[in-house]
């Protein structure tokens, strides 16, 4: 039987979602500035917030790793604001949709330097037809 | 010296890729302690102080449709969904570039979507990109 790592049910998950969250953007700047657009997603994360929880637990982890998440949430909001800023300040969005999904290009070098971690010759062609296939999708 | 790197947006969009790079390392920095579920809600947490800039800058005029709301609302929880596995896979110990790079094919499914609901049409380009999607995908998950 074919191999298949851990990770791909949930990469299935995150494609599923993030896909169907591509059309609702769409619909939903029908309706909304790009701006509140934003501010409104955000306001869907927030109604989570009580289910994901974790009481006094979330004391018990390392304040370096608190950092990290908060940092990740800071990062992807200023990246979407960027985004924003991009399309504002005259860029085309056919150019610079799939000149920002190449994003995984950064994990891709600076992932030797801080994870300690490399990618085979064939997960590095892999992913070459990945990034070839965000920018083209995004066009 | 190149036009484009005078223009504003350029330099936008490269900001946009270096924080949504950072985005991915953080996310994995803090997943290998935190689980998936306290992950998203710092993550939420970490996102507030540019929504409340964003906020402000609008005057707090921000209720244009109803029917815009209810949907960026969905949209919110949804990519909470798509967050909450992002961490999770992360969390398997699975190499970080590759993770990133395959969840970042979303738009291969917003696009057959489109087709399928909006009634869009692919133009020769996405065509392509969903070849270079599939090979890329068949590669990366064997």
């Amino acid at each position: 039987m074919m191999h298949v790592p851990p990770w791909i049910w949930f990469a299935v998950i995150v494609l599923v979602s993030w896909g169907i969250v591509g059309i609702l953007q769409k619909l939903s700047t029908n309706y909304l500035s790009v701006e509140s657009a934003l501010i409104w997603l955000v306001v869907g994360f927030l109604l989570m917030e009580p289910f994901l929880y974790p009481g006094r637990k979330l004391f018990s982890y390392s304040a370096r790793s608190l950092a990290w998440a908060l940092g990740c949430g800071l990062l992807n909001a200023l990246g979407a604001w960027a985004l924003l800023a991009a399309m504002k300040s005259g860029g085309k969005a056919s150019i610079v949709a799939p000149l920002t999904a190449l994003y995984p290009l950064i994990v891709v070098l600076a992932a030797p330097l801080v994870l300690h971690e490399s990618i085979t010759r064939l997960q590095g062609v892999g992913v070459f037809f990945a990034l070839a296939a965000v920018a083209l999708l995004s066009t | 010296m190149p036009v484009i790197f005078k223009q504003k947006w350029f330099w936008y969009s490269i900001l946009c890729v270096l924080c949504w790079g950072g985005w991915a390392l953080l996310s994995k920095l803090g997943s290998t302690e935190i689980s998936a579920e306290t992950m998203q809600f710092l993550f939420t947490l970490g996102t507030l102080p540019v929504v409340l800039v964003l906020l402000a800058k609008k005057r707090f005029h921000c209720t244009e449709s109803r029917k815009g709301i209810s949907l960026a609302l969905l949209n919110g929880v949804l990519s909470g969904v798509g967050g909450l596995a992002l961490f999770a896979a992360y969390r398997t110990g699975g190499n970080t570039s590759v993770i990133t790079t395959v969840t970042a094919l979303y738009p291969m499914i917003t696009v057959g979507l489109a087709v399928l609901f909006l009634r869009e049409r692919l133009n020769r380009v996405q065509f392509i990109g969903l070849g270079c999607a599939a090979v890329a995908i068949a590669i990366l998950s064997s």
